[in-house]
């Protein structure tokens, strides 16, 4: 059996007032047995009385019968009418009643003769029997009981003789009576209950009077001055009780109300402050009757004012700390941890009552640079600025979150996707309307907004609002687009779009295995002569079978930051290339790298372990100048470290991005790759073309070598070449192909070589 | 004084030794008893009555039995039948009497035969009150030579109480006349309900006054009535009636009907005084 670990005072009182009540029920149960047993011992005396006293009346009757049976015998009367019958029933019916013999007419009387038989029939209700039994004695008086009709009769048959010397017989005489009422008439029952009396003889059935008392069946009469002993113990025990039950109901009461209720309330109150709930209760300050507990209350009620005072404070303080924890410190707004618990809190809310919803993804467009540009502190500025236009700019139930860094977002519910690009509009309008000159900043500070819109039937799909307005927002950080963009109408080949969490998660598969990331190989030719003077490696993710090409996956990328990692994995594949030896010594490789990737210490780390092939194949870092460079000074750094082992540096898709001339002129850049779209203005007469060959040939007297990128068209090469521009590339002159295919090439060049000399 | 206690405890078992009951079958069925106190050879044997309805047991009986074998008297003391086998108690009055005055005068001759029988040759027969009537009736009726003289105490006639003894007569002889066997309740000698057949009842009915003193006139014994002045069942002038015929009479004074108490010696020394009058019998 195992215990409770604990058990209530009000436990310990009810199993203390149930033991008192056991105790006293077994107390009043033994005096219950005990009175018992004196009442079952008077009962037995009693029924030994009864007993007695009913013997003792049977005897008496019997004797009273033999006696009358003998004063009959004796009777002159009676022997006359032996002798003289004819006016025996005068003698019957009169003469034994008026001569006292027999007491009353409930008695009757008979004569037979010496053969026993009646002298005359008996009138009346009550015949005697014709003959008497054959066993009557002749000498002495025999009696019997018989059951005539329910009546018990008793007969009682005595000779008669002539004289005293009992010669002759004249005849026999018969007395008859009721034998309950004879017996019970009588006055000497005391102890005998009159009414349980009973003899049951079967018909016909003759007992023998010495039988009778064997046969008989009777119970005592109850003793009043048992019961009323028994009453009185009876009531005295049930008051005992119930004054007991009562006493221990207003003990309890008092118990409770003195001890178990004051204790439950201080437990209560303990609990309360266990859980930290400090609830002031007017009970509380009631002063308990018992001096110890009032002392407890007392002092628990004073702690429990100082712990809510304290409480207080750390909950004002929490507060704080909540507020503080869901609010970003530099904007005002929530932060990340705000935006997490109430996208969560939104999506729950949608799912319980449908409605329309739109996810609005926010960016600072080239915040880094001027960030680089302009300091930190004005960066903080121009972020403090967004989130005041955009606060100013969403409904007012609207809630900005900002994700990090100059990226916020906000989710609006009730709203189409109208409304949503309405209140984008207006955010870029207010944000237009800012006066980001005060800050000294020149330059336009924009933001990209990408929505994204879950209908209120289709909001099984509110989970992926995020990652559509992520795209959303990429493609209208796209160049040329009109910096908001809606999911799903605005990106382009929404199909495509659709794929693109393939690509993800090829893109992520491919950065975490090695191999999946597919180097092709685009050869670059040098002008005049078209000769190839090296390679671009070419970064393809090979996904079940399938070839994913950068414009697929390279947003993916830069959406998700992940340039370092994509720059590593591509680094190793071309490490693997160039350790395969299936490209001749003296080729050169040039390598993509995003401008992130060059402040990136692994990166870094990867190159210069990959300069080692500097040796065999000169090797050129293309720096992507669409990517905004917002560590100029770091970049610089490494850029010139770079160079020390070997590396030529490239501005790759030069008159695409952000301030190329600074670039030109903050980095060591040795090749300018001009973006297919300056190319193709070469091909134009127009005052364009005319600009961009004047930079290609400004350029060049500069000293810096050219590459014209995405040359398809002989016009186009013919420009180039008129230009003095060094390198041409395009699918004019060749296509990436994969390193199994060039080695191939190779092969076979070598082959006709041989074949030649 | 030694000598005197010897003679005293002799006569006490003397007495003792000459007592016995005697009975005799009066009627086929109907034994009847009597006490048999022996007394000297040489005196009158007494029979001695009781009274109407009574025993031999009646105390003035017994006593004067008592007395009369005191003084040497031979005295048979018998209880009449009453038509009642070895009747022993005295009978009811409201009892079925089925006897009459010729039951009780044959009844007597029977008792006086058996004295003649034990050889007592001179009867004195005594009666007290009815009994004196029944022994006078007997007297009346051819009796036996050996009865030589009669002693009634307190003769009374049969008395009817207020009724019209013709009339009684009358209803009784219609009644026998008629064969109608009905008991008859009627008053009779100290009797208010006395239940008898109409026969036996007419039978004590005729011995009214005259009768009784045409029968104290014709008996053919000494005679000697002795009567209490006290008797209140005497019939009014009964006493004077009976001094104007000149029988025989002792008045005791002061006597009730009984003569008990301390009229028991006067009745007997009346009785002893009258029977030293009587001629001796024949001895056995």
């Amino acid at each position: 059996m195992k215990w409770p670990d604990a058990i209530s005072i009000k436990q310990i009182a009810l199993a203390f007032i149930t033991g008192l009540l056991v105790l006293v029920s077994l107390i009043g149960g033994f005096a219950a047995y005990q009175t018992r047993a004196v009442t079952r011992s008077l009962e037995q005396h009693n029924q030994d009385a009864a007993r007695s006293e009913l013997s003792a009346s049977v005897q008496h009757l019997l004797k009273q019968t033999d006696e009358q049976a003998a004063k009959l015998a004796n009777w002159d009367e009676t022997r006359q009418q032996l002798v003289l019958p004819e006016y025996y029933s005068y003698w019957r019916d009169q003469r034994v009643y008026e001569s006292g013999i027999l007491p009353s007419r409930f008695v009757r009387a008979a004569l037979y003769t010496p053969s026993g038989s009646l002298l005359a029939p008996s009138p009346g209700k009550i015949p005697l029997p014709a003959k008497l039994p054959a066993d009557v004695s002749r000498h002495q008086a025999s009696s019997w009981l018989v059951d005539e009709a329910g009546v018990i009769a008793l007969y009682q048959a005595f000779p008669v003789y002539i004289d005293e010397r009992r010669q002759p017989l004249l005849g026999y005489g018969l007395i008859r009576l009721d034998f309950m009422p004879a017996l019970l008439q009588q006055e000497s029952l005391h102890f005998t209950d009159v009414a349980s009396v009973r003899l049951t003889l079967k018909p016909g059935e003759s007992l023998p009077a010495s039988e009778l008392f064997s046969r008989l069946k009777f119970s005592a009469r109850p003793d009043p001055d048992q019961l009323r002993f028994q009453t009185i113990l009876s009531r005295t025990l049930l008051a005992l009780f119930v004054l007991l039950m009562a006493t221990a109901l207003i003990g309890f009461v008092v118990y409770n109300r003195l001890l178990v209720r004051p204790l439950r309330r201080l437990s209560q109150d303990i609990d309360a402050m266990q859980h930290g709930r400090f609830i002031p209760h007017s009970s509380r300050s009631q002063a308990m009757r018992i001096s110890e507990l009032e002392n407890v209350r007392r002092s628990l009620h004073e702690y429990q004012l100082q712990l809510r005072e304290l409480h207080g404070s750390l909950e004002h303080q929490n507060r704080e700390f909540h507020s503080q924890a869901r609010q970003d410190a530099l904007t005002g707004c929530h932060n990340r941890r705000a935006y997490e618990e109430d996208w969560e809190s939104f999506r729950n809310e949608l799912k319980s009552s449908p409605q329309g919803a739109a996810f609005l993804l926010f960016d600072c467009d080239r915040f880094k640079t001027i960030n680089d540009t302009y300091g930190h502190a004005k960066g903080d500025r121009v972020l403090t600025i967004i989130a005041d236009a955009l606060v100013m700019a969403l409904r007012a139930n609207d809630r900005l979150y900002r994700l990090g860094g100059d990226e916020f977002a906000t989710f609006l519910s009730r709203t189409t996707p109208a409304q949503a690009k309405q209140i984008a509009q207006r955010c870029q309008s207010l944000l237009d309307a800012s006066a980001f000159s005060d800050l000294g900043i020149n330059e336009p500070v924009g933001i990209s907004i990408g929505i994204a819109f879950c209908a209120a039937d289709q909001l099984e799909h509110v989970d992926d609002l995020p990652k559509q307005a992520d795209i959303a927002m990429y493609t209208a950080k796209q160049p040329g687009r009109a910096r908001i963009a809606l999911y799903g109408e605005d990106t382009e080949r929404a199909s495509q779009t659709l794929v693109a969490s393939r690509e993800t998660s090829a893109l992520f598969q491919a950065l975490a295995t090695p191999g999946m990331v597919e180097m092709h190989y685009q050869s670059i030719h040098a002008l005049p002569g078209r000769k190839i003077d090296y390679y671009e490696a070419l970064a393809r993710i090979r996904y079940h079978g399938d070839l994913i090409l950068p414009h697929a996956f390279l947003p993916v990328v830069n959406s998700r930051r992940l340039e370092a990692e994509f720059d590593l994995a591509v680094l190793n594949q071309v490490d693997v290339d160039l350790s395969s030896g299936q490209l001749p010594p003296g080729i050169g490789l040039s390598i993509n790298l995003s401008a992130q990737s060059i402040s990136h210490p692994e990166v870094v780390s990867q190159l210069l372990e990959l300069s080692r092939h500097n040796a065999r194949h000169p090797l050129i870092l293309e720096i992507t100048e669409t990517s905004l460079i917002t560590q100029m000074v770091e970049v610089r750094t490494y850029l010139d470290l770079l160079r020390t082992v070997n590396y030529r540096i490239a501005m790759d898709d030069f008159g695409t991005g952000y301030s190329p001339l600074r670039y030109l002129v903050d980095l060591p850049v040795d090749v300018v790759k001009f973006d297919i779209s300056l190319v193709n203005k070469l091909g134009q007469d127009n005052r364009a073309g005319q600009v961009v060959a004047d930079f290609a040939r400004m350029m060049s007297d500069a000293g810096y070598s050219l590459v014209a990128e995405g040359v398809e068209t002989e016009a186009v090469l013919r420009k180039v070449e008129s230009l003095g521009i060094a390198h041409v590339q395009g699918y004019l002159l060749s296509r990436p192909v994969p390193l199994a295919e060039l080695a191939a090439g190779f092969a076979n060049q070598d082959a006709g070589t041989t074949c030649a000399n | 004084m030694r000598l005197y206690l010897l003679c005293l405890l002799m006569s006490v078992f003397s007495a003792a030794a000459h007592a016995a009951i005697v009975q005799q079958e009066m009627r086929p069925g109907i034994p009847a008893s009597a006490e048999y106190l022996i007394g000297q050879r040489s005196k009158p044997a007494v029979l001695l009555l009781h009274g109407f309805l009574q025993t031999r047991d009646f105390s003035t009986v017994t006593a004067l039995a008592r007395g009369l074998q005191d003084a040497g008297y031979t005295v048979l003391s018998p209880t009449l039948s009453l038509n009642i086998p070895y009747r022993m108690q005295s009978l009811a009055c409201e009892a079925v009497h089925r006897h009459g005055m010729d039951d009780d005068v044959a009844e007597i001759g029977r008792w006086v035969d058996w004295l003649k029988s034990h050889g007592h040759r001179s009867i004195v027969l005594i009666g007290h009150s009815f009994g004196s009537l029944q022994l006078l009736a007997y007297l009346s009726s051819h009796p036996d030579p050996a009865v030589k003289a009669y002693v009634g105490a307190s003769l009374i006639e049969a008395q009817i109480g207020e009724m019209s003894r013709p009339d009684l007569i009358g209803q009784l002889e219609n009644r026998i006349q008629n064969k109608q066997r009905v008991l008859v309740t009627q008053t009779l000698s100290f009797c208010r309900k006395y239940t008898s057949t109409p026969e036996d009842l007419l039978s004590y009915v005729r011995w009214d006054q005259p009768r009784v003193l045409s029968a104290l006139r014709q008996t053919p014994v000494r005679v000697l009535l002795i009567m209490g002045d006290a008797d209140s069942t005497l019939g009014r002038g009964w006493l004077k009636v009976l001094q104007h015929i000149r029988i025989p009479m002792v008045v005791v004074h002061r006597g009730s009907h009984f003569l008990d108490g301390e009229h028991e010696f006067d009745l007997l020394d009346h009785t002893l005084r009258f029977l030293e009058a009587v001629p001796q019998g024949a001895s056995r």
